[in-house]
């Protein structure tokens, strides 16, 4: 039996084969890693997202914890900032006081990374009951103050000659200049 | 002369079966061209978006750094600040208690202040009142202390009342 196939089939024939090993070689070789590769990255970029997401979500958290702290504790925030100063201190305290005098702070050594200044004060009050006054007034002004010992009390005729160091403290604008920075926004 | 009767037909190497299989394998050939692109192009965001998602994620985890020690930092001022507060609230009433331990007889004329003691100086009628009203509160306050008298011009008694606390007793005492 003679099979009888032209020669334009022939051609036909194989222009269909190598087309088709064309697109097989093609869908396996590129198209099939490309798919997997692009499923992997789909899944990896969700798992990233999904963390991201987490993480602005604790940012956020922080960010709010941060602000109510700041909001909270603004005074002391801003006392800690405030540069001591002799007169404005004179101005808000004299009231309690008969005479107040203040002499220079001098800068001490630091302690828990803030800057200690020594300021000191003789005073006159008519009472003791003015000094208690003026303690109450000092953990409400504009900075940390510490009343230091020694504190002296000497009668001066009707009123009462007192003298005492007080520590005013600030922050180390070396140490935490960062925080301050990002504290004043 | 001719041969034919009949004209000849036009023959052309693209026959319409050719035709056809070129129409078929073009338009899957150029599907598979569009999927790849497609998965090219895909590939390409997945990388920008990824890229993004690190430097984002890199920035938010700077900015976290920064917030929780500020945190830290205004916890510590508050802590450090609430001490303070505290001291000289106590400090007030160190002061208060200790002119409220004074009897009316007895007048002072210097009181010190010490870190670990007091110091006063003051005028007794006599040695039995401050004895009993001011040393005996005084003694129960602190560790040690120590009385002079030198009589004043009025027959009244002067005094300098020297008291100290001992801080390693105290810690004996912790212990």
């Amino acid at each position: 039996m003679k099979i009888n196939i032209s020669r334009q089939h022939i051609y036909l024939l194989s222009i269909s084969l190598f087309l088709l090993i064309f697109v097989i070689v093609f869908a396996f070789a590129v198209l099939i890693p490309k798919g997997k590769e692009y499923r992997i990255q789909r899944t990896d970029l969700k798992k990233e997202s999904k963390e991201l997401r987490k993480y602005q979500n604790f940012s956020d958290e922080t960010s709010e914890v941060l602000q109510n702290l700041r909001s909270e504790n603004r005074r002391i925030i801003t006392a800690f900032d405030i540069d001591f100063n002799l007169e404005r201190f004179q101005k808000q305290h004299k009231s309690h006081f008969t005479s107040l005098n203040i002499s220079k702070s001098q800068k001490l050594k630091d302690q828990e990374e803030f800057t200690v200044y020594e300021v000191n004060t003789t005073s006159k009050i008519s009472s003791p009951t003015s000094f208690y006054n003026f303690l109450d007034a000092v953990n409400k002004s504009d900075w940390i103050i510490d009343i230091n010992f020694p504190i002296d009390f000497k009668r001066d005729g009707e009123l009462i000659k007192s003298s005492f160091t007080m520590k005013v403290y600030c922050n180390n604008r070396d140490k935490n200049s960062t925080a301050s920075v990002s504290v004043a926004k | 002369m001719l041969n034919s009767y009949i004209k000849p037909r036009k023959k052309s190497a693209i026959t319409q079966e050719i035709q056809l299989m070129f129409t078929f394998f073009s338009i899957t050939i150029l599907m598979l061209f569009i999927t790849f692109v497609f998965l090219a192009f895909k590939d390409y965001t997945f990388a920008a978006d990824s890229r993004d998602i690190h430097n984002e994620r890199v920035s938010i985890e700077k900015n976290l750094q920064v917030m929780k020690s500020d945190i830290s930092y205004i916890e510590k001022q508050k802590q450090f600040s609430q001490t303070i507060y505290t001291k000289n609230s106590v400090l007030k009433d160190s002061i208060s208690n200790l002119f409220d331990l004074v009897p009316q007889r007895i007048t002072l004329s210097e009181a010190k202040l010490l870190e670990n003691g007091l110091i006063l100086y003051g005028i007794t009628p006599n040695k039995d009142v401050y004895n009993f009203m001011l040393q005996a509160p005084l003694r129960s306050i602190f560790h040690r202390t120590y009385s002079s008298f030198y009589p004043a011009e009025n027959g009244w008694y002067r005094f300098v009342s020297t008291n100290y606390t001992d801080k390693e007793e105290e810690l004996d005492i912790e212990n």
